[in-house]
């Protein structure tokens, strides 16, 4: 087991100071992939956007050990759904938003960036459709730029909501066994919320199970039992 | 064609109202292109007229105050610049905030800011015997004859605007575009979204004291929405916006000039009919219209 990158600590999530989901204490591995399982309401998204610091913790901390001493780069994957069709944004335009963070204001986009967002594009397997309209790509096509937009962002952390979510089964293998490989060679943390237990249990190496407002951790084979789904589900169904 | 030379001509006698309508014309629809993308565009109609309150009140003042017994049009024209600019981005800092934490209905509170600032500038219009002509040419969109001092604010403004708006457009683009990303990427989110809406602020102030609430409203959005039709990327957008605003003000202005009709109001048809053209346009080029409502 690798050392651990995140730690949660008596967490309490939710909106506006009303938790959603409380007493959440565990910890992630640096270089490993876990996924967030969950029923609908049940807070998955919620934590995402808690480590991620789109929102708030209620209460409780969260402690992140990076090597370089900086803090942690989180490239985030949202779901392909929620762009506005409005904007007139190619492939390409949406994956060098990635690099702003390292571009000051007022400063034109480098080309050496320029040259980084091509490679991760490449890497993503979206530079064939890199110049089309993002509003007009398919949900596979769109989740894989947005997944070379979160690499140009050099993260040491991979976030990704319902990366699957609308995908086709053959693309569903393609975008996990890419996340897979970059997790791999790029030596990229991944935490993924997904609905699929078949994406799980081929990919994912920990399991954060959010299940009526308690929180369970294990690896599958240890979650994803016969005996064990029964009962989650059952308390789901309850 | 001698309607064009006598536009065209040094000794114009309304050659500043020209060049200021232009320069609203080229500036409105870069900010507008912003209100469409953030789906504002209630926004759009409830800012100018908004702002021309502004202007009403801040003429009003001095008569409440007891301090105006005869006007000049230096200090008229400060103060409705002052009062154009609060409200303008007091209106916009407060609705845009509104939008964002409020509960309720957004477009439900821009109508009703709407109605309610038409309403107060007719009542404080019909009350103050020294604003009132300005004011009415104001809210009409008649040709208001502008001074060189005049013309040098407003192009300082809107040049300002459009330094901002070049400078700063890949920052307000990736907040509009994806928020999250943004706060993930370390960019203060609230910074960029006042300074946006600022520079939306200026805008609508100074278009408003240029042309009228009217016109102010059509430049800001008709052109972006007419150029969102044909353009393929964000810079084709934004020019094609800019350069339909700059141009349809100058050919409204001599339309108007030539057959004697208020300049507002002709550049907003104008305006309107180059949207319904385009939009015909992109039907057929598309075959969104069958054969039958062609021929019908």
């Amino acid at each position: 087991m690798n050392e651990t990158l995140i730690t949660l600590d008596s967490l309490s999530i939710g909106y506006n100071g009303q938790s959603v989901l409380s007493g959440i204490s565990l910890s992630i591995a640096r270089d490993s992939l876990s996924a967030i399982l969950g029923e609908n309401g049940s807070g998955k998204s919620t934590l995402l956007k808690t480590l991620l610091g789109l929102l708030p913790p209620v209460s409780g901390r969260i402690e992140t050990k990076s090597n370089t001493g900086k803090p942690l780069i989180f490239g985030y994957v949202p779901q392909s759904t929620q762009f506005d069709q409005l904007y007139l944004l190619t492939g390409f335009d949406v994956a060098l938003m990635g690099t702003y963070g390292r571009v000051r204001p007022g400063r034109i986009v480098p080309q050496a960036e320029r040259a980084f967002t091509h490679e991760c594009l490449r890497a993503a397997g979206a530079e064939e459709f890199a110049y089309k309209r993002f509003a007009e790509l398919s949900g596979g096509q769109k989740q894989r730029v947005l997944i070379a937009r979160a690499l140009t962002a050099r993260p040491d952390v991979l976030m990704l909501d319902e990366p699957t979510a609308g995908v086709d089964h053959a693309a569903t293998h393609a975008v996990m066994e890419f996340i897979s490989q970059l997790r791999t060679e790029r030596r990229i943390t991944v935490l993924l919320v997904t609905h699929d237990f078949a994406v799980v249990r081929h990919y994912a190496e920990q399991i954060i199970w959010l299940c009526q407002g308690k929180v369970l951790q294990g690896t599958a084979d240890e979650l994803l039992t016969p005996k064990q789904m029964a009962e989650i589900l059952e308390m789901e169904a309850d | 064609m001698e309607t064009l030379q006598q536009i065209l001509s040094p000794d114009f006698l309304l050659r500043n109202s020209v060049y200021t309508s232009v320069l609203v014309g080229f500036c409105c629809p870069l900010v507008g292109v912003y209100l469409v993308l953030r789906r504002l565009v209630f926004m759009g109609v409830a800012l100018p007229q908004i702002s021309s309150t502004g202007v009403a009140i801040a003429l009003s003042l001095p008569l409440w105050l007891g301090y105006m017994t005869a006007h000049s049009s230096q200090s008229e024209h400060i103060l409705a610049f002052t009062g154009s600019m609060v409200f303008s981005i007091t209106a916009i800092l407060l609705l845009a905030f509104l939008g964002r934490h409020g509960r309720g209905f957004p477009e439900g509170r821009l109508g009703v800011a709407y109605v309610v600032s038409s309403a107060l500038s007719v009542l404080l219009l019909a009350k103050n015997p020294y604003g009132e002509i300005g004011l009415l040419d104001l809210l009409k969109g008649e040709i208001i004859t502008v001074s060189n001092l005049d013309l040098m604010l407003t192009a300082a403004a809107l040049a300002l605007v459009i330094a901002a708006l070049a400078l700063f457009h890949k920052e307000i683009l990736l907040v509009s575009f994806d928020r999250a990303m943004a706060i993930t990427l370390g960019k203060n989110v609230v910074f960029w979204d006042v300074l946006l809406y600022l520079l939306i602020g200026v805008t609508v102030s100074m278009a408003v004291l240029s042309v009228g609430p009217l016109i102010a409203f059509g430049f800001l959005l008709i052109p972006a929405l007419t150029s969102h039709m044909f353009a393929r990327n964000m810079r084709q957008f934004t020019i094609l916006a800019s350069l339909l605003g700059g141009a349809t003000a100058f050919v409204g202005f001599c339309i108007a000039y030539q057959w004697d009709l208020p300049v507002g109001p002709t550049d907003v048809v104008f305006l309107g009919v180059l949207y319904a053209i385009g939009w015909i346009i992109t039907k057929l080029l598309h075959g969104n219209i069958s054969p039958k409502s062609r021929e019908g």
